[in-house]
């Protein structure tokens, strides 16, 4: 092997992995990447990375790469390689009959945070302006399509409202459903660092996290609430800020609707969130309720940081909201060391977001149904658009069950994975005569798919990615497309082959359309991100470079008021019963990423070579259950197999898994519950029973098959 | 193709996603609701389904509704009527529901 210490080129790019957006030089010898350098200019990482970016890059000359595009008539017969005309020919025409035979509406998209925002613009454009209707969405909807929601309605922006530096300047920081030190770590060292200097860290999270507790890292108050009890907790809070006169009174009369902060504050002053009532239903002490509450209004400066523990729950916008309503009756926000700051899964969920990539909204969260908006875009796509809200993604599964939805366009997403409620979404699956995948790999949805298109990774094209704190950093060529084309190009080729004439020479002309439609991305161009770096939108003709800290001066809503919304809690209908006496909640590892299609195929694998069951000792004893040994997972919905692996990190009656790996199956056990405004599903809250795999000899099978597995994924 | 197995070979069911999952995810939306006023209430849980839901299904929660909307609290009922009172309706918004 050569030795690859003198690369031979060097391309200034950014991390795919999650939302922090790091810079790395990606450095190639003869034309294939040797190392990964964390770039000390990058606005986010300055030179730090964690070990997904620095490491784990080797999947993109993987084997098992399709570099071929793939067709066949049923789901049951072999794949059959084929060129590129005939495969995109075959997408169009069968979507096109589909379309003929059920109607326009009988057929969607479905795009990834995986993809740039190029890529992930045109997808929308696909299903608006050539298949003719809104079916469009991407898989923010499954993480953070709540955070949308919730901050749309309280602050008038579904996004960070602070750049990530600003965490310097907290003096409290409040984390919410997150683990930073696993799923962010990069961004999880900022806040060690500034925890370090003297900054007061609350936690309110099920499990006793990494970051709860690790070295140069502990939090002052731990809420280790139970899973499903974000809301009622939140409001406890409130309720202890409105009762004790802790809010920023001045803040709220200038700044935001004063009556619907009445409405608020009487709704959480309420006898029942004193959290004297909340603190024995969300298994906490009262008096941890009532010091988080002091900490956070006393501040001066207090941030709060949230994941997916937020959102994926039934109440998820609600659970936003709260956090929102928190913050401005506080105070917090519009100043550097403040905000409400969503910490994003995916290297481009924020854009994915931005991007109008729903079925609801063109980008810039602007809905399809106003007419003045749909006709800028008509006007510079050449063609009517549908004036009504398509399906959202679990709709267009649950629309195929009745037969009205039977075809699909899917950009680097694994629905059948990552998606909840396993069987019915592979019921739904079968249900379509046509399923266009575009992705790396042959992954689980593969097996349903009708027509494969080899796409390409972020190495291996030109774009952007807009990370957790509004950036929209370069993605740059590092290397050339395995399969030919980067994925913005096929998706131009299937756009032609539909009938409509698209045509870009560089992906740089596709950002320059996003910023002649989308008002906060109205000053980007790859000829400023070439200059500057990057830039946090918005950016335009008021903030040419871009803006750091949102909500300044005004909040981006019709009267420039920040608002707050009636945070009932409503409990969820997911509840532990004499079946299924465990409540199951999920979250990630350090070395691996999401359903790790990427990450297993490297060497971290070898850190993290299967998910485990983390369950309290306590649970665990009671059925007669080892440490280390295969596990029985149940939940109402499906059944799979895990390793147990006694944690003092859960508390008695919960347990926690990973989902990195497929043959895990986690999601064959999460039910089809779903965020009450957006369908994001409630992947934290499964009431399950665990058991000890009965026989021996069908023990020490598994334990083979599991070494395989893990054999194969490390090979 | 494997038609044989579809649940629909051919033929399309009568509503676009089964009823009583509409009837869910409408109860849903006014449970949010629900601490409002009761005219706040009605105009929240109509700008919701207008904006958010395909018309399919909200002809398949009206045509339930037309049907004795079983299973459907009654404050999503009144919101949901309100759908049909085209001429009031207001541009899609974001935020507290308006009175």
């Amino acid at each position: 092997m050569a030795n690859p210490i003198k690369p031979d080129r060097s391309v200034i790019t950014t991390c795919a992995y999650c939302g922090v957006g790091c810079g790395f030089k990606a450095e190639t010898y003869q034309g294939r990447v040797v190392r990964m350098i964390p770039w000390k200019e990058g606005k986010a990482n300055h030179g730090h990375s964690c070990v997904k970016g620095r490491f784990a890059f080797d999947y993109y000359q993987h084997p098992d790469r399709v570099r071929t595009p793939l067709i066949r008539r049923s789901i049951e017969e072999p794949w059959r390689e084929v060129g590129w005309d005939e495969a995109i020919r075959h997408a169009a025409s069968e979507l096109r009959r589909i379309q003929a035979k059920y109607g326009k509406k009988s057929v969607g998209a479905v795009s990834s945070s995986r993809c740039t925002n190029e890529e992930i613009f045109l997808v929308q454009k696909l299903a608006r302006a050539v298949l003719g209707n809104n079916n469009i969405d991407n898989c923010a909807r499954i993480c953070h399509s709540p955070t949308q929601f919730g901050l749309s309605a309280t602050v008038g922006w579904g996004a960070a409202s602070q750049h990530f530096d600003s965490i310097l300047q907290a003096d409290v920081i409040m984390v919410v459903g997150a683990n930073p030190t696993e799923g962010h770590p990069v961004f999880g060292s900022l806040i060690k660092r500034r925890v370090r200097q003297g900054a007061t860290l609350i936690v309110i999270d099920p499990r006793h996290t990494e970051t709860v507790d690790s070295a140069h890292c502990r939090a002052t108050v731990h809420l280790a609430l139970r899973p499903g009890t974000n809301v009622a907790v939140l409001d406890s809070i409130a309720h202890v800020i409105v009762r004790e006169g802790l809010f920023n009174e001045r803040f709220v009369r200038d700044r935001c609707e004063w009556d619907e902060f009445e409405g608020w504050s009487a709704l959480v002053s309420s006898d029942r969130y004193a959290p004297e009532r909340i603190g024995p239903e969300a298994g906490i002490a009262a008096e941890d309720i009532r010091r988080a509450a002091r900490l956070y209004a006393g501040g001066p400066n207090s941030a709060i940081y949230y994941g997916l523990g937020v959102t994926e729950h039934s109440q998820g916008s609600t659970g936003v909201m709260c956090l929102g309503n928190l913050a401005l009756a506080c105070g917090m926000l519009g100043r550097e060391g403040v905000g409400v700051n969503p910490l994003r899964g995916q290297g481009n969920v924020q854009g994915g977001s931005c991007l109008g990539s729903w079925p609801h909204v063109f980008s810039g969260y602007r809905f399809v149904t106003d007419p003045d908006v749909r006709g800028s875009f008509e006007r510079d796509w050449g063609v009517t658009l549908d004036d009504e809200p398509g399906l959202r993604l679990p709709n267009m599964f649950d629309a195929a069950l009745t037969g009205h939805f039977r075809g699909m366009y899917i950009m680097g997403e694994d629905p059948v994975q990552s998606d909840p409620n396993q069987q019915h979404v592979i019921a739904a699956m079968r249900n379509m005569e046509c399923v266009v995948l575009q992705d790396l790999f042959l992954n689980e949805t593969s097996r349903y798919a009708h027509v494969f298109l080899p796409g390409s990774s972020s190495l291996e094209k030109e774009g952007t990615f807009t990370s957790a704190e509004r950036r929209v950093n370069r993605v740059r060529k590092v290397v050339e497309p395995l399969a030919g084309h980067q994925d913005w190009e096929i998706v131009v080729k299937l756009m032609n082959a539909l009938g409509y004439p698209a045509q870009y020479a560089h992906a740089g002309e596709i950002l320059d359309e996003i910023a002649r439609l989308s008002p906060a991305y109205k000053g980007l161009s790859f000829a400023l991100l070439d200059r500057i770096g990057s830039a946090q939108w918005p950016c335009d003709e008021n903030a040419p470079e871009g803006t750091e800290v949102l909500h300044k001066v005004s909040f981006p809503r019709a009267n420039g008021r920040g608002t707050f919304m009636l945070t009932e809690y409503v409990p969820t209908v997911e509840r532990i019963s004499d079946r299924y006496p465990l409540l199951l909640t999920t979250g990630r590892i350090l070395s691996q990423y999401n359903v790790g299609t990427q990450t297993r195929r490297t060497a971290n694998s070898l850190w993290h070579p299967e998910d485990l069951l983390e369950i309290h000792s306590e649970d665990a004893k009671s059925r007669g259950i080892a440490d280390g040994e295969l596990v029985t997972v149940t939940s109402k919905f499906g059944s799979t197999r895990l390793r147990a692996k006694f944690s003092q990190r859960v508390n008695p009656g919960i347990v926690y898994t990973t989902f990195h790996h497929a043959q895990s199956k986690a999601n064959v056990l999460t039910s089809d519950l779903s965020d009450w405004a957006t369908n994001c599903p409630e992947y934290k809250v499964t009431a399950v029973e665990v058991a000890r795999v009965a026989a021996p000899q069908e023990r020490a099978a598994a334990c083979r098959n599991e070494t395989a597995a893990v054999e194969e994924a490390t090979a | 193709m494997m038609t044989a197995e579809l649940a629909y070979p051919e033929a399309m069911g009568e509503t676009v996603l089964d009823t009583n999952r509409l009837i869910t995810m409408a109860n849903q939306i006014g449970d949010f609701f629900a601490p409002y006023p009761r005219a706040r209430r009605a105009e929240g849980i109509r700008n919701h389904l207008r904006t958010y839901w395909d018309p399919r299904m909200r002809e398949g929660l009206l045509a339930h509704i037309e049907r004795g909307a079983e299973g459907l609290h009654p404050h999503v009922i009144e919101g949901a009527r309100l759908l049909l009172q085209t001429d009031r309706a207001t541009r899609g918004y974001y935020g507290p529901p308006k009175a």
